[in-house]
């Protein structure tokens, strides 16, 4: 059987994609994911103000704006060596859960779900339910997703003015008091969306969804209640055979969902950072491991990987040569990472996503499964911080940073945002910055081969997968969506140079 | 109507502000008839699809109504373009065929208007505007271009756009009604009124009490580089997300729908001329301004010198 190369589009991503895949028998025998338009947000950053990363970086991104803008506050304030009181830790928190609720969302019934609509599965038991719920702008759950991802980002405008891109958190804590209005406001939101997910997308209550400890349990939950989008969802995207195709790397990284201002009960973020090193026992992060290669991308060259504090980003465009991709390969020492919301989980311990991961490794169903579980999670952590705030609303959300507090040096943001581990790592000389190395998740999934010719996660987790029609591979369109890409952060997909036999431009 | 919506250099922002819309939402227009030939986050078909409807409106066998471009021209490198191509050709080739074809071209976002971020210094893939360049007219389609309905490109500038300016001005476009351009050729039913009017810093700003600090409760002009006196843009009269706005959660207005965002000087911070900003509000002269504001914090009252009005 010839080989036969594949090049695939790929839309309903944040951003557009591109992989080159190599078929064999009708199976996915290799895959390279190549990155591109060049923004160099990083290059923009070289000598402006420091308070200027608050306004710059959160423009990396459209859908997670405020996961920079998080990431970007707690790298000056480790520079500076702030620690911002705990008001502005449960607003900042606050934001990036609604945030993420509407990113989760909107991956799911908007991007994810659509391609169930699709007249291959036509023969499913649940098709007819499947396309009044999922078909675009008709579905029922396609127009209430669009009605209450619109309600929970309120929250965000709320305490920060807009969503997308405000700029409310600044060295020290955030521009603005939660006002008593404001929190009633937002506890009413709250109320309003998990209301919605309670009886359109779980069957029944948060309470009892969340004490779900494993599979029998789940099947038992979701036998119970067959009409909800939950429940469609597992049926289409069993029918389509996603619990059997996907898996990536078998390393999981989280780097801490929202730090709690007061640890207790032996927890500093409502969601744990950690490693999970392709076994049961999770390690604690690391960050001097992570490290970047830039063999197969279109950077000036350099042997192996360089933390970001010594990273550079000089573009090198060759698309005639082996390289073949504007994302860098980040690592951690040399193992390939796979993030998000199922590293989250599996990380932080969820019983009823450990016991899955367990069962069924990190298939695209399991991926997609995670997200939506974690979904859940924010809108209880969403509310209990929100209810923090209200018991104490005559407290700072704010100290002084004296000018002489601006000093020069180096520091990191490290947090876990929608799509996974999400880093910058900046320099200030001069009063200016001198470095500015962002590493997203998306980077870490998308990641092209390392300086050893490893290959990235994506890449991995589409080897094996059976193409039913290969004019039509949308087993690739469920896997790669089930990451959540989110390329404008990192990539878009550009024509890898060379060597390309039998080539096919398709789309998924 | 057809709607054709192009990402190129882009974060995704005003995607995402379109899905926020809600007065009137998406799904409203939709139904209204709007059609969306290709919308890059909502569409079910293939982006092999895509290449089949930009051949059939190059072929004329597909009618074009609008034509939607968010995100900067990226022309790097050397003018190719090939730092964003859409399949073998660059997307900034693509979408000057696709806008010779459309009746309404729509750049959304400030970075489609005018290069935006992506084209601050050093303006890494070296980016550029619809028809501007920063603020010099002309950038990837001439000065005196027009489209098939006689209209220049349609600014709908923003970091990202407002979201009911983008439903908005497609609910315009759907039932006929006019839509009048400024001279950067943004629809001055948003642009005539600047972000200052309807702060609810305003009362501060009017007996000159200014914060020299983040976080507090006063007008943020002075000292922490505010641009809302002098930004055009309807974000204090039209809320976003039908609840609030920058200025009054505290941050400066970035001035992020002029040609020049974003400024090269320190974004939080207001340069000035003594103790009167460099930059004054539109159309005010200094001369007034200094002895307006001398006079302003003589009257103001004791609830503003202490801070005691929430914003």
């Amino acid at each position: 059987m010839p080989r036969l190369t594949l090049e695939l589009d790929l839309n309903r991503v944040e951003g557009d994609v591109t992989f080159q895949v190599e078929i064999e028998d009708g199976h996915v025998v290799e895959a390279r994911c190549a990155g591109t338009a060049y923004r160099g947000f990083e290059q923009i950053m070289i000598g402006r103000a420091p308070y200027d990363a608050l306004v710059i970086t959160p423009r990396i991104c459209g859908i997670c704006s405020t996961a920079h803008l998080y990431a970007a506050v707690l790298a000056l304030e480790n520079t500076w060596g702030i620690t911002p009181p705990a008001n502005a830790v449960h607003i900042r928190n606050a934001s990036l859960m609604a945030e993420s609720i509407q990113s989760d969302l909107r991956q799911t019934f908007l991007f994810f779900t659509p391609d169930f609509c699709h007249e291959r599965y036509v023969a499913s038991s649940v098709r007819d339910a499947v396309v009044e719920a999922f078909a675009p702008f008709r579905g029922w759950m396609h127009r209430e997703t669009l009605r209450y991802s619109r309600r929970i980002i309120e929250i965000v405008a709320l305490l920060a003015g807009q969503w997308p891109h405000s700029s409310h958190m600044v060295p020290g804590g955030v521009t603005a008091k939660a006002t008593i209005r404001h929190i009633v406001d937002s506890q009413s939101l709250v109320t309003e969306v998990t209301r919605w997910v309670e009886q359109r997308i779980l069957g029944s209550g948060l309470d009892g969804w969340l004490a779900l400890t494993d599979g029998d349990a789940l099947e038992a939950w979701l036998a119970a209640y067959p009409a909800t989008a939950l429940a469609l969802l597992d049926q289409a995207a069993r029918f389509a055979g996603l619990h059997n195709m996907g898996f990536g790397a078998s390393h999981l990284l989280a780097f801490g969902a929202f730090p709690l201002p007061e640890p207790g009960m032996g927890r500093n973020h409502w969601l744990a950072p950690g490693i999970q090193p392709g076994n049961d026992a999770v390690l604690p992060l690391d960050p001097a491991r992570i490290n970047e290669h830039i063999r197969y991308s279109w950077f000036r060259p350099y042997p192996g990987g360089k933390h970001p504090f010594d990273g550079e980003t000089v573009p090198d465009y060759q698309p005639a040569s082996d390289r073949y991709s504007w994302a860098k390969a980040p690592r951690y020492g040399s193992e390939v990472m796979q993030t998000g919301p199922l590293a989250d989980l599996v990380i932080d311990g969820d019983p009823l996503i450990v016991d899955l991961y367990r069962q069924h490794r990190d298939s695209a169903w399991l991926r997609q499964l995670a997200r939506l579980r974690r979904m859940t999670y924010l809108l209880r952590f969403l509310r209990q911080t929100l209810d923090r705030l209200a018991t104490r609303l005559n407290e700072p959300h704010i100290i002084p940073v004296s000018p002489a507090t601006k000093h020069d040096g180096r520091g990191a943001g490290l947090l876990t945002a929608t799509r996974g581990a999400l880093g910058h790592w900046v320099s200030i000389r001069d009063g200016v910055f001198d470095r500015y190395q962002v590493i997203t998740p998306t980077s870490w999934n998308a990641s092209p081969r390392d300086s050893a010719g490893v290959p990235g996660h994506w890449e991995q987790s589409l080897i094996g997968i059976p193409l039913a029609d290969p004019d039509d591979p949308l087993e690739i369109g469920h896997v790669i969506r089930s990451h959540d890409p989110c390329l404008v952060c990192t990539v878009h997909f550009l024509e890898p140079g060379g060597g390309i036999r039998n080539r096919i431009q398709l789309g998924v | 109507m057809r709607l054709l919506w192009i990402q190129a250099g882009a974060c995704g922002g005003d995607t995402l502000s379109l899905l926020c819309a809600d007065n009137p939402p998406l799904e409203q227009l939709i139904d209204e008839g709007l059609e969306l030939l290709w919308h890059p986050s909502l569409s079910t078909d293939s982006p092999h699809r895509l290449r089949q409807i930009i051949a059939g409106i190059a072929a004329a066998q597909i009618s074009l109504d609008i034509l939607c471009i968010e995100g900067s021209l990226i022309t790097a490198p050397r003018n190719t373009g090939l730092w964003d191509p859409l399949g073998d050709r660059s997307k900034k080739e693509v979408i000057a065929e696709l806008a010779e074809a459309a009746a309404y071209v729509l750049a959304i976002g400030t970075c489609a208007a005018h290069g935006g971020i992506h084209a601050a210094p050093p303006n890494p893939a070296d980016c550029t505007g619809m028809q501007f360049d920063k603020i010099t007219p002309g950038g990837l389609l001439p000065a005196h271009w027009r489209s098939r309905s006689s209209l220049p490109v349609i600014n709908l500038t923003g970091c990202p756009t407002h979201p009911n300016i983008i439903s908005k001005v497609l609910a315009f476009l759907l039932r006929g009604l006019p839509i009048d351009l400024d001279p950067w050729q943004r629809p001055t039913a948003f642009f005539a009124t600047t972000v200052h009017q309807g702060c609810t810093r305003n009362e501060y700003h009017e007996y000159d009490i200014e914060d020299v600090d983040l976080g507090g409760q006063g007008c943020l002009f002075f000292n922490l580089g505010c641009q809302g006196p002098l930004t055009l843009a309807p974000c204090n009269q039209e809320l976003w997300n039908s609840r609030n706005s920058k200025t009054r959660a505290g941050v400066p207005c970035f001035g992020c729908t002029s040609p020049d965002f974003p400024r090269n000087d320190d974004l939080f911070r207001t340069e000035k001329i003594g103790h009167i900003p460099l930059r004054l509000p539109l159309g005010v002269q200094r001369a007034h301004y200094i002895a307006y504001k001398d006079l302003a914090q003589e009257a103001a009252p004791e609830r503003l010198i202490h801070r005691k009005m929430e914003p």
